[in-house]
């Protein structure tokens, strides 16, 4: 077990680690930074004060190592655009887009598993083919489009909610839920086939032929094992919890991380997408970190210090 | 995550009986009349899609009120909405095409790498799968494209990325199992270098697994495409894409809401046709799910 975490660690630490260098390398990759900001016309000698205020006039080796090391102060630069703090412009944005996305989760959640559960359990019933259409219905439509269409019957049409901005808890109510639709179609189909790959398993049969009543063989045998798949899964979207809502944030204009970032990105404020990026990669890393300590928990193959237990 | 075991697909050829429900059936012809489209849309589109009319402008589709001269209407300029449309389709499709054969040939190419070195190249490219896996990808794209700008093409290759981990992880556990079984142990016994033996021995032996993910991952190449021509970051006028179709389109919920819905339920319909198919696919050739 002890193992086991140390190996997940040391995995997760140098993910972050290659994120920091890929953010390196296609940062100088891209050409001269200092060209990007500056305009075309700037006298040279601007260029060059440029170059040395960013320290881009050292040797890429010594750039990389003052980066890294930087990082691992927690300085990760300065937004090129008004010279703030990097770290505090994207800080400032994290409540905005925590509250669309954690109510967004609890719906996806609170949705998304029973009703995949439900589903499996009534193979190829009525109510499976209906929620399994709504969750393919779900998934392929793109979430600009389901949030624009909200927006066209609920704000335009009928005029009960507010098309975009922030504010009052009436504005979030649409990007929530288009957030939430979404995901909750993505994880109903996953936990349906979770749950059917598990109640196709011999012990799911021996379990009944033995005489144990259906619905402890599924509290007892089905739910736990179909479990671990499914955590992986809201492990992954935990990890969103930070920048998932990327497009929905832009299309109802929410002054979240998603839309700093699609702001940063047309304007190529690098310190920014830097910044946001290496939490996401902090975010989701650990995320994972976390369901592999579940794992451990939730699967007793795992659990190596206690002998016996079956799966 | 990385070391998830692959089942080894024992794809049998499914029976000659095909019988083929009546929602794929519909996907399948859906799926034919979009590349159709794509492939006749200079012939059959009524305009150019940069081609203004300017006293049609805002002109609502038939039935709305429209002109036959503009069935789904025209936009802002006068541009019409129909021709615009069948364009977009033609450029979202090929770049979805483009993008997914590239991540399914980088992806197969470094599971082949990783499954016939094993030892060091496995663990970088088991490395680098991780680090694929754990960054959502439209964030990285929307940093590729913030630290290079953007271009048809770069914009393809990078979408090819899409997923690339995910072929890497099927070829390499399908490559090592069929390395483990007589006929490619026999190739090589027969003096076939390594090129031929994963070209022409194994590759063939787990197409089919393949094909069934690059149908997966289609529909979500479309959607990542039109997500980031939405947000101005993709394809850029005056070339036009679904997506930007619908970024567009956005700026006239109000007033002209066809310019949006045209494209909108293009997209939805055509990534439905292809999940439904895939899924069809995926069921008919995996028989572990029977």
């Amino acid at each position: 077990m002890l193992r086991y975490l140390a190996t997940r660690l040391l995995r997760a630490l140098l993910t972050i680690a290659m994120v920091v260098t890929f953010a390196f390398v296609v940062l100088r990759l891209s050409g001269d930074p200092a060209l990007l900001i500056m305009s075309v016309d700037a006298p040279p000698e601007a260029v060059e004060a440029f170059r040395t205020a960013w320290g881009l006039d050292e040797s890429l080796w010594v750039q990389y190592v003052k980066y890294f090391n930087a990082i691992l102060h927690g300085d990760l630069g300065r937004s090129m655009r008004d010279g703030r703090d990097a770290i505090q412009l994207v800080a400032e944005r994290i409540p905005a887009t925590l509250a669309l996305t954690l109510p967004a989760l609890a719906i996806k959640i609170g949705i998304g598993v029973p009703a995949g559960i439900y589903a499996a359990l009534h193979r190829n019933s009525l109510t499976d083919r209906v929620v399994m259409t709504l969750a393919v219905m779900g998934f392929t439509v793109p979430s600009f489009v389901l949030g624009l269409l909200l927006v066209l019957v609920f704000a335009v049409q009928l005029g009960w909610l507010p098309s975009g901005g922030d504010g009052t808890w009436r504005h979030a109510v649409l990007p929530v839920v288009t957030l939430g639709v979404g995901g909750a179609a993505v994880l109903a189909r996953f936990t349906r086939s979770a749950m059917l790959e598990v109640l196709g398993q011999p012990y799911i049969r021996t379990a009944s032929a033995k005489g144990v009543p259906w619905h402890a063989v599924v509290r007892g045998h089905a739910l736990p094992n179909a479990a671990i798949p499914t955590v992986t899964i809201v492990g992954f979207m935990v990890g969103s919890l930070i920048a998932g809502a990327v497009v929905v944030e832009s299309v109802f204009s929410w002054p979240g991380v998603g839309r700093l970032l699609v702001v940063a990105v047309a304007n190529r404020d690098l310190a920014v997408v830097q910044c946001i990026l290496l939490l996401v990669a902090i975010t989701m890393v650990s995320s994972n970190f976390v369901v592999d300590l579940l794992y451990g928990a939730l699967d007793p193959r795992l659990r190596q210090s206690r002998a016996g237990g079956a799966g | 995550m990385s070391d998830l075991a692959i089942a080894a697909p024992v794809a049998a050829p499914a029976k000659a009986r095909l019988h083929i429900p009546p929602g794929v059936a519909i996907g399948l012809g859906w799926i034919l009349l979009m590349l159709a489209v794509a492939f006749l849309a200079d012939i059959i589109s009524p305009y150019g899609y940069t081609a203004l009319d300017l006293r049609n402008r805002l002109s609502p589709p038939i039935g709305f009120g429209g002109v036959w001269a503009h069935p789904l209407g025209t936009d802002e300029l006068g541009r019409d909405v129909l021709s615009r449309l069948i364009h977009s389709i033609r450029m979202s499709l090929l770049i979805a095409f483009g993008a997914t054969i590239i991540g399914a040939a980088f992806g197969t190419t470094m599971g082949f790498l990783a499954a016939h070195f094993r030892g060091l190249v496995e663990q970088a490219v088991l490395a680098l799968v991780d680090f694929s896996a754990a960054l959502p990808f439209l964030i990285l794209a929307l940093a590729v494209l913030a630290f290079f700008g953007n271009s048809l093409w770069l914009f393809i290759v990078l979408l090819g990325f899409h997923a690339w981990e995910r072929y890497a992880r099927i070829a390499r556990g399908l490559a090592i199992s069929a390395g483990a079984q007589g006929y490619a142990a026999a190739v090589r016994q027969l003096g076939a270098r390594p090129l031929r033996v994963y070209a022409r021995h194994i590759l063939p032996n787990i197409a089919s697994t393949l094909i069934i993910s690059m149908t997966l991952a289609f529909p979500e190449v479309i959607l990542l495409e039109s997500g980031l021509s939405f947000l101005g970051l993709g394809v850029q006028p005056p070339a036009t894409s679904l997506g930007n179709m619908v970024g567009y389109g956005r700026e006239y919920l109000t007033r002209a809401p066809w310019i949006l819905l045209a494209p909108a339920f293009t997209i939805i319909l055509t990534t439905l046709a292809i999940s439904i198919v895939g899924d069809w696919l995926r069921d008919k050739l995996d028989p572990t799910l029977r």
